[in-house]
């Protein structure tokens, strides 16, 4: 056993860590630090500055123009640029509707999608949850009738993502309702300036718009925007959604909270919270020596399969219980959320400046626990595939 | 990077699996703890023909120089199958403390455990000092005679040598005693994992110079370094337990029947067990942590055995209360293997630390 990264993954880190230092857009940076909103045009410039050094394709082959980085670089990278405080890559293009367009596409589709992905000049969203379908993703209604060559879509998507930025979605439709409810399911590309998109905010708990409502009245999509076969819609969904799982651990940006909340803890002289901060601390650890664990079996040739739930599950209790403790710290100013300035606001209100982020934090990330498969869904993913019940 | 076992460590855990398996059954371990013997005879022999008694010795002392990584496999089997044989006291605790020392007849001791024939115990702990085993009460005189009571000394009973820590002009000592010299007494006591301790009681005990195993900051150093090792060593046996609570409970869950049906069928049950995979796989997370961090002397060696021992003091005994509940009453009855674990996991937890005593090494 040897817990030591190459000298190669090493000097891999280091060009990680130079580009964090000299090429990470300052005006990005700075919003991150202080715990601020982002623009459409920060995220856009953030997205762009990878694509210049020729990262945004992380996780692609490199005959599509990616990385081709193994999985031990993949791990570094998401890991580098957590602790660095970077903002989350938007995941919907690059590392979610890509692989299915270069994995079931036809080669028109790939030529015309793939380089705006890596380029970003398209920001995709995800149009796979509906408000009657959740969980149960596979019961999603929105219909898609074929009229000579074209598609009518009617229907509706909800939990958004960043909708009101995107260029494009892709869109999860109904194209048959006779056989079991996984047929008839169809993958569709859409284009969000067609004339019957309506995008609505939904705001959250912490006063954010960060997720919406798009209706779909009479929508018309050429024959050409279906990814693969008609009908095989929910084979791509899955495929997809596999895919979705990547840094979900998050490890490098909980070990970052960490450090802050630690700093904070250090000035309050309250044993009770510093037990329950040595206990994250023990837990972060654990999470991260259980993904390098998943990486070791996946460099020596293994596939690790359900395991990878643990990550999602952990990962995600790991950053909601981060947050808590973040507002135990801020103490009685936790109830000054949002403050003078209103919701969305980079206005801080009175008291220490953790406590404001904190707030926002903790409502914002109930949603981890949530997204990406609830974490009851990856329980009933480890009890049928590893406990096999 | 790489995080898989050797061959040669692979192959160590299938030959104590061997012997787990066709060799240790819980019947077998019952009637010996039924009976007068605190372990069985032949399974010691076993274990010192089979080389484990030597195998974490340095090569000076006759052994393999194998590390915490062996002795963190050893010991998860070991907690797996419930084993009571006295490896912790002999090989753990006294071995590797002669092993790490200048003791001048260090040699010939080891010998006598790692071949079976010899059974020395560490006498560390005391009642009134709960976990703080650098400041002992046992007190050696000027006149080198020694005073004192150590409690919990495990196998004690069976010992022919002791290794007792004491306090000899405000510096700590290590001393080598002879349980048959005039002024010792002792109690013996079985433990809730059915091993035994003993209170030995120490009335003007005589101690030759040459029986100083180590004194001063060398003697401290010495303990110190040998309960983190123990502590990494029970943690280990921890792990084998909450992988075995969690793996039995579903096969049992599988086969109990009710309402018409496997009563794994029921999403709650799912769900409990899941929990319990979950902390396990985490448990051997922070076991590959510790026992990496001790086999490479980091200076972090401590904070991830503290982690280890506070993840398992906490979730192992949840893991094993989990596997009693999902067995219903078959849980809580003697005869079932399954209850014995709750009883390993409060010995563990118990031991050299408890949960919250970690958890303050870190905070």
């Amino acid at each position: 056993m040897d817990i030591n990264f190459s000298k190669e993954d090493l000097a891999f880190r280091d060009e990680l860590r130079d580009w964090l230092a000299n090429d990470y857009p300052k005006h990005v940076k700075d919003k991150m630090d202080k715990g601020e909103h982002l623009t459409r045009q920060d995220m856009v410039d953030y997205h762009k500055a990878l694509s210049a050094k020729g990262w945004m394709g992380y996780n692609w082959p490199v005959e599509y123009g990616g990385t081709g980085w193994s999985a031990t670089q993949l791990y570094l990278f998401n890991k580098e640029f957590g602790m660095a405080g970077c903002p989350p890559l938007l995941a919907f293009g690059v590392s979610m509707v890509a692989p299915v367009i270069w994995t079931f596409g036809n080669e028109e589709q790939k030529k015309r999608f793939l380089p705006d992905i890596l380029d970003f000049n398209t920001w995709w969203c995800q149009g796979y949850s509906e408000p009657g379908s959740g969980s149960d993703l596979a019961s999603l209604k929105t219909k898609a009738v074929r009229e000579g060559d074209h598609y009518v879509v009617n229907g509706s998507k909800t939990w958004t993502t960043l909708a009101q930025n995107a260029d494009w979605i892709f869109l999860l439709v109904r194209t048959d309702s006779s056989g079991k409810k996984q047929e008839g399911i169809s993958f569709l590309l859409v284009d969000m300036k067609t004339p019957g998109i309506e995008v609505k905010p939904i705001i959250t708990i912490d006063g954010d718009h960060e997720v919406n409502s798009v209706f779909f009245t009479d929508v018309k999509v050429p024959v050409e925007n279906l990814v693969g076969e008609e009908g095989k819609g929910w084979t791509y969904a899955k495929f997809l959604l596999a895919h979705e799982r990547f840094g979900i651990a998050a490890v490098g940006a909980s070990m970052r909270a960490l450090g802050q909340l630690k700093e904070i803890v250090s000035e309050l002289d309250n044993p009770d919270l510093d037990k329950k901060v040595a206990e994250m601390e023990i837990a972060i650890s654990a999470l991260e020596m259980t993904e390098l664990r998943l990486l070791s079996d996946l460099e020596n040739g293994g596939h690790p399969g359900a395991e990878s739930s643990i990550l999602k599950i952990k990962g995600t209790e790991i950053q909601q219980g981060l947050t808590e403790l973040f507002v135990e710290a801020a103490g009685e100013y936790a109830l000054m959320y949002p403050g003078a300035g209103g919701y969305g606001s980079n206005d801080k209100p009175s008291g220490p400046e953790h406590a404001a982020v904190s707030l926002e934090r903790f409502l914002n990330f109930r949603k981890t626990s949530i997204y990406g498969g609830s974490n009851e869904i990856q329980k009933n993913i480890i009890s049928k595939f590893v406990l096999g019940v | 990077m790489n995080l898989s076992y050797t061959e040669e460590q692979i192959m160590l855990r299938e030959q104590i699996q061997k012997f787990c398996e066709s060799e240790y059954d819980f019947y077998k371990r019952e009637e010996v703890v039924k009976s007068d013997n605190d372990f069985d005879e032949n399974a010691w022999k076993l274990f010192a023909e089979q080389g484990w008694l030597s195998m974490s010795f340095s090569e000076e002392s006759g052994g393999f120089g194998f590390g915490p990584i062996e002795l963190s496999i050893l010991f998860e089997e070991f907690g797996k199958t419930l084993v009571i044989e006295p490896y912790l006291a002999n090989v753990v605790l006294a071995g590797s403390t002669l092993d790490k020392s200048n003791f001048s007849r260090k040699v010939e001791l080891i010998e006598g455990i790692s071949s079976g024939s010899m059974h020395i115990s560490l006498a560390y702990a005391e009642a009134a000092k709960s976990y703080e085993y650098l400041t002992p009460s046992t007190n050696l005189s000027d006149k080198n005679k020694l005073n004192g009571t150590k409690s919990l000394v495990l196998n004690g009973k069976n010992a022919s040598k002791l290794i007792v820590t004491c306090i000899k002009n405000n510096e700590f000592h290590l001393v080598l005693v002879d349980p048959s010299a005039e002024g010792v007494s002792f109690n013996s006591f079985k433990t809730i994992d059915e091993q035994t301790c003993a209170e030995f009681t120490f009335e003007n005990v005589n101690v030759d110079d040459d029986d100083v195993i180590a004194s001063g900051e060398e003697a401290s150093n010495l303990l110190v370094e040998v309960l983190n090792l123990a502590t990494l060593c029970v943690s280990a046996e921890a792990v084998g337990c909450m992988l075995s609570c969690y793996q039995k409970t579903v096969q049992y869950t599988k086969e109990r029947e009710q309402f018409d049906q496997p009563i794994s069928n029921f999403q709650v049950l799912q769900h409990r067990m899941v929990d319990m995979f979950i902390d396990s796989e985490l448990a051997k997370s922070l076991l590959f942590k510790a026992m990496l961090e001790v086999d490479s002397n980091s200076e972090d060696k401590y904070k991830h055995v503290s982690a280890l021992k506070a993840h398992v003091g906490k979730f192992g005994k949840l893991s094993a209360q989990n596997a009693i509940q999902l067995h219903g009453g078959m849980g809580v009855s003697e005869e079932m293997m399954i209850g014995h674990y709750l009883k390993k996991m409060v010995a563990v937890d118990a031991m050299f630390g408890n949960a919250d005593f970690h958890l303050k090494n870190i905070a």
